[in-house]
C-alpha cells in the first residue's frame, strides 16, 4: 500500500546499496552547505589587501540567525588554506561586520539583500545566501535546492565589482545569472 | 544552466572514502569534489541522503526542470517524459498509462501516488487521470519505477510505481501568477501565494482553473468532450523541532466534461493529509501519515460513484549492527464506495465498505560495504476479496566501479481483485450480458530484472532488462459456449513479457543538454486450457512494441531558451493504432528573472493523430495544439 515518499524516498525504499545510510553518514542540507562555504575559499582569489599577513585567518561569517548549528565550525576546525587558519564569526547586523571573507546571509535577510549589500559597499566579501533571487538582486552566490540537490547560481558582475576572482572550476559548475530589476 | 546533469536520472556518487568515515559527516563531505557535492541528495535534517544510482530497480526521475521545459500542461503530459512508461491520450481528458505493457484506460497494474496518497480507484484498480490536477510548477520531482514495487508499495504495484512529490512550502515563497491560452488548451490561470508563520512554519495556497477544447472524431467533427476544471489547495510545512517535521496539505476540485449523447459528466472531490516524521537517532527514524480522500463522479447514462478513502500508515527505519538497515511499516485503509447504477451497467452490491491491512519489512544487508548490497523483504497484505497476499522480493546491487553499477532483482507481485472484476454487471438488469466473476482471484506476477548504470563526466547511461511471467490474468469466459454471450469475468489467461528500457543523457555544452529514452517491449498472453477467451490478451494489454524519445534543451542568446521533444511510438495491437511520430516544442523568453513568456507547440507534426483505441467512428483523434503562457513571480 502507499507509503511515505517524504521520509524515505522511493529510491531508498526500493534499493539495495544505500552506502551512505548504511555507514550512518547523514548529510543534512546545511552540513553540505557548510562544506560548500569551506570549498569556496579554495575557488576564490581575494585582492591582496583582504589579507594583511600571510597567516591572517580566512573568516567565514554568518549574518542573521545561524542555520548551520555546529556544522560550519566542525567543517573548518583544524583546516588551513595555505598558512591561513579558518574562523567562523556570527553577526546580527551588517554594521557589525569587520573582517570577513565569505559572508553567508540567512534566508530571511537574504530575501531583501539590497540594504545589506549596500552596507558592504563592494568590499571584497564573497556574499552567499539561499534566499530566492539573491544572485539576481546583487548577491554573488545563491544555493538553489533543486530536486534535493544543491546547485549554485553565480552573479559574475557582483564578484567583479568586489574584485574577487572566481576559479574556472567554480564557474564551470555554477549557473551564471545576471542582475535584474535594477 | 550549468554543466550539471540537471535532467539526469542517475547520479553516481561512488566515492568509497566518503563512507569510510562514519564518525564525521563533515570530514567525509570535505573529500567530495564540488561536482560531487552538487550531485549529493540533501535532505532536511531528519532525512538521509540517497544515491539514485544505487537503487536496484528501473527508476527514472522527472525533475521540475524537465516538466517546465517540456511545456507539459497536465500530469499525464508530464509523464511522457519517462520513457519507461506507455502513455497514450484517448481524448481531451482520458489517458491510458502503464509500464511494461498491459495498458488500457483502466490499466490496473500501476500504482500512482501523489505525496504518498494513492490516487487509485478501487473500482478498477486504475486511475481517473482527469482529476489528478497537480499544479505542475509545485512538483519537486516525479519518480517513475517500472517493474514490481509491491514489496514496499503493495498490491497494484505490479508493473510500476509513479510517485509525484510536491515541493516543500519553503521552496514556494512569494506570489506566482501564470496564465495563457491557445487552440487546444483554451484558457488557464494559476495563482499561488507562499508565506511564513514564525520562523519554522511555511505555507502556500493556490487556485487554478482551465478549459480544454474537445478532441476530434475521424470525420473531423468535434467530439463534444470539452472540459473545465477548477481546483484550489494548500500545503503547510512546519519544522516543529530540529528532529520533527510536520506537513499538512489538501486540495478541492470541481469540473465538468461534455458528452455527445447525455448530460455533462461532473467530477468533484478533495483530500486532506497530515504527515509527521521524527528522527529518533543518527540511524533511526519514524514517520506517520494520515489522509482522507473523497471523489464524486457522475457520468449520466453510465454510472455515478461517491468514494471515501481513509488511510493511515506508519513506518520505522533503523540500523541493526554494522550491516543491517531495517525498514518496516504498517498500514490500514478503509474505502466506502457508493455506486449509482444505471440501465447500462450495475455494480452489485452498489454500496460496499472494504478494508486493507498491510505490513512490510525489508532488510538491506551490506555484504561488502559500499560494494555489494542485498535487500530482502516482503509485504503481507490482507484484503476483503482474497485474504492474505504475500509479495516478497530480493534485490542485489553491485557497485563495479565509481562509474558503474549492476543490479538484479526477483520479485513476486499480485494485482488483487477490484470491483470491476467481481461486482460489475451489464446491462443494469438481468438477463446479464456480462457478469463479474465471483471466484475472481488475484493476478500473479513473477518478475526477473537485470540492470546496469554508468555515468562518466557529462554522459550517463542506464539499461534495465526484464522478464515476467503472469498467472491468472483477467479473461472473459463464455458461460454457454459456443454462444458468444453471456460472458463472465475469470482468471483464464497466462502471459509473459520481456524487454529493455534504455536511457541516456549527455551534456553537450553548458548551454545544451540532450536526453534520450528507448523502450522495447513484448507481451504475450494466451488462454489456459479450458478458457474460452479468444482475445489473445488484446483486452488486457495494448502497448507499442517500441518507443523512442529525444529531448533537447538549449539556452540561446538574448534570454531565450528552446526545448524540443520528439517521440516516435510503435503501432499498437496489430496496427489497430498506427505508429506515429510527434514533436513538442517550447520557446521561452525571460526578459527579467521575474517574468517568463513562452509559446508551446504540442503534437506539431500532424494536424491530428491517434494514440489509442479500436478503430471506429467514435475513436477520438488528438489535434495539434499551440498555447501561449505568461508566468510572473515576485
Amino acid at each position: 500500500m502507499a507509503f511515505l515518499s517524504r521520509a524515505l524516498p522511493l529510491a531508498a525504499l526500493l534499493g539495495a546499496g544505500q552506502g551512505l545510510a548504511a555507514q550512518g553518514v547523514r548529510a543534512s542540507e546545511y552540513q553540505v552547505k557548510a562544506v560548500f562555504l569551506f570549498n569556496f575559499a579554495q575557488f576564490v582569489d581575494w585582492p591582496a589587501e583582504a589579507f594583511p599577513a600571510a597567516d591572517t585567518p580566512l573568516v567565514i561569517c554568518v549574518l542573521g540567525n545561524d542555520p548551520f548549528g555546529d556544522a560550519l565550525d566542525q567543517t573548518v576546525r583544524d583546516e588551513r588554506l595555505g598558512s591561513r587558519p579558518f574562523q567562523v564569526r556570527r553577526y546580527q547586523s551588517v554594521d557589525e561586520i569587520k573582517t570577513c571573507h565569505i559572508l553567508f546571509i540567512n534566508r530571511s535577510e537574504g530575501a531583501r539583500p539590497e540594504a545589506i549589500l549596500a552596507g558592504l559597499n563592494q568590499r571584497a566579501i564573497l556574499t552567499v545566501s539561499d534566499a530566492d533571487g539573491f544572485a539576481q538582486r546583487g548577491g554573488m552566490i545563491r544555493f538553489v535546492t533543486d530536486r534535493n540537490r544543491i546547485r549554485l547560481q553565480l552573479n559574475l558582475a557582483a564578484t567583479e565589482a568586489a574584485h574577487l576572482t572566481i576559479s574556472s572550476k567554480l564557474l564551470r559548475v555554477a549557473e551564471i545569472v545576471r542582475r535584474t530589476g535594477s | 544552466m550549468a554543466r550539471l546533469l540537471l535532467g539526469l536520472v542517475l547520479v553516481l556518487l561512488a566515492e568509497p572514502a566518503f563512507a569510510q568515515q562514519p564518525d564525521s559527516a563533515a570530514q567525509a563531505l570535505k573529500r567530495l569534489s564540488i561536482e560531487q557535492l552538487m550531485n549529493l541528495e540533501v535532505t532536511s535534517v531528519s532525512k538521509r541522503p540517497e544515491r539514485l544510482a544505487q537503487t536496484a530497480s528501473a527508476i527514472q526521475v522527472i525533475t521540475q526542470e524537465d516538466i517546465r521545459s517540456s511545456g507539459a500542461s497536465s500530469l499525464p503530459e508530464a509523464l511522457r517524459l519517462a520513457s519507461n512508461l506507455q502513455v497514450a491520450q484517448l481524448d481531451s481528458r482520458q489517458w491510458a498509462i502503464s509500464a511494461r505493457g498491459f495498458n488500457s484506460t483502466s490499466a490496473n497494474k500501476l500504482l500512482v501516488l501523489i505525496d504518498g496518497r494513492t490516487v487509485y480507484t478501487p473500482l478498477f484498480s486504475g486511475v481517473f487521470w482527469d482529476v489528478q490536477q497537480v499544479t505542475l510548477a509545485d512538483i519537486d520531482r516525479i519518480e517513475v519505477i517500472s517493474g514490481p514495487g509491491a514489496t514496499l508499495w503493495g498490491a497494484n504495484a505490479v508493473n510500476g510505481v509513479i510517485n509525484v512529490i510536491t515541493k516543500d512550502a519553503k521552496d514556494t515563497p512569494g506570489v506566482a501568477l501564470s496564465g495563457g491560452g491557445g487552440t487546444e488548451l483554451r484558457g488557464f490561470g494559476t495563482a499561488r501565494y507562499g508565506g511564513q508563520v514564525g520562523s519554522a512554519a511555511r505555507y502556500r495556497i493556490y487556485a487554478t482553473r482551465f478549459a480544454r477544447d474537445p478532441s476530434a472524431l475521424p470525420s473531423g467533427q468535434d467530439a463534444v468532450d470539452d472540459w473545465h476544471l477548477g481546483q484550489g489547495g494548500f500545503r503547510a510545512d512546519w519544522d516543529a523541532s530540529t528532529i520533527t517535521h510536520v506537513t499538512l496539505q489538501g486540495d478541492l476540485y470541481d469540473g465538468r466534461i461534455g458528452q455527445p449523447s447525455a448530460g455533462d459528466i461532473t467530477v468533484s472531490g478533495g483530500n486532506v493529509m497530515a504527515k509527521w516524521s521524527r528522527t529518533i537517532s543518527e540511524t533511526s527514524g519514524l514517520t506517520a501519515q494520515l489522509y482522507y480522500d473523497r471523489t464524486n463522479r457522475d457520468i449520466p447514462g453510465t454510472f455515478g460513484e461517491d468514494l471515501d478513502t481513509y488511510d493511515v500508515d506508519l513506518q520505522h527505519q533503523t540500523r541493526l549492527g554494522a550491516r543491517h538497515d531495517l525498514v518496516w511499516g504498517l498500514g490500514y485503509r478503509l474505502i466506502n464506495d457508493r455506486i449509482t447504477n444505471t440501465p447500462a451497467l450495475a455494480f452489485l452490491p452498489a454500496h460496499v465498505a472494504r478494508q486493507w491491512f498491510t505490513g512490510f519489512v525489508q532488510d538491506e544487508i551490506a555484504l561488502v560495504p559500499d560494494r555489494l548490497h542485498l535487500a530482502l523483504g516482503t509485504k503481507i497484505e490482507h484484503n476483503d476479496y482474497t485474504g492474505f497476499e504475500i509479495q516478497p522480493s530480493g534485490r542485489v546491487n553491485w557497485t563495479l566501479s565509481p562509474a558503474a553499477t549492476l543490479w538484479a532483482a526477483v520479485s513476486r507481485a499480485v494485482r488483487t481483485p477490484s470491483r470491476v472484476d467481481r461486482e460489475l454487471y451489464a446491462p443494469g438488469q438481468p438477463p446479464y450480458f456480462l457478469a463479474g466473476g465471483p471466484g475472481f482471484h488475484s493476478e500473479e506476477e513473477l518478475a526477473y530484472e537485470l540492470g546496469y548504470r554508468h555515468q562518466r563526466g557529462s554522459f550517463a547511461l542506464s539499461v534495465a532488462t526484464f522478464y515476467s511471467r503472469y498467472h491468472g490474468l483477467r479473461s472473459l469466459e463464455q458461460v454457454n459456449p459456443p454462444a458468444a454471450t453471456p460472458i463472465v469475468i475469470a482468471n483464464g489467461q497466462d502471459g509473459e513479457s520481456y524487454g529493455a528500457e534504455l536511457t541516456a543523457a549527455y551534456v553537450v555544452t553548458s548551454r545544451w543538454r540532450v536526453r534520450a529514452g528507448y523502450t522495447e517491449l513484448r507481451v504475450h498472453v494466451w488462454p489456459n486450457p479450458g478458457s474460452t477467451d479468444t482475445s489473445r490478451g488484446l483486452t488486457e494489454s495494448q502497448a507499442p512494441d517500441r518507443q523512442l524519445f529525444v529531448h533537447s534543451s538549449a539556452d540561446l542568446p538574448a534570454h531565450l531558451r528552446l526545448d524540443v521533444g520528439l517521440r516516435a511510438i510503435g503501432e499498437i495491437a496489430r496496427a489497430q493504432v498506427p505508429s506515429y511520430e510527434e514533436l513538442n516544442a517550447r520557446l521561452t523568453w525571460q526578459p527579467t528573472a521575474k517574468l517568463d513568456l513562452s509559446i508551446v507547440g504540442q503534437n506539431l507534426l500532424n494536424p491530428r493523430h491517434i494514440e489509442f483505441g479500436a478503430p471506429g467512428a467514435t475513436r477520438r483523434e488528438i489535434e495539434r495544439g499551440v498555447y501561449g503562457l505568461v508566468e510572473w513571480h515576485f
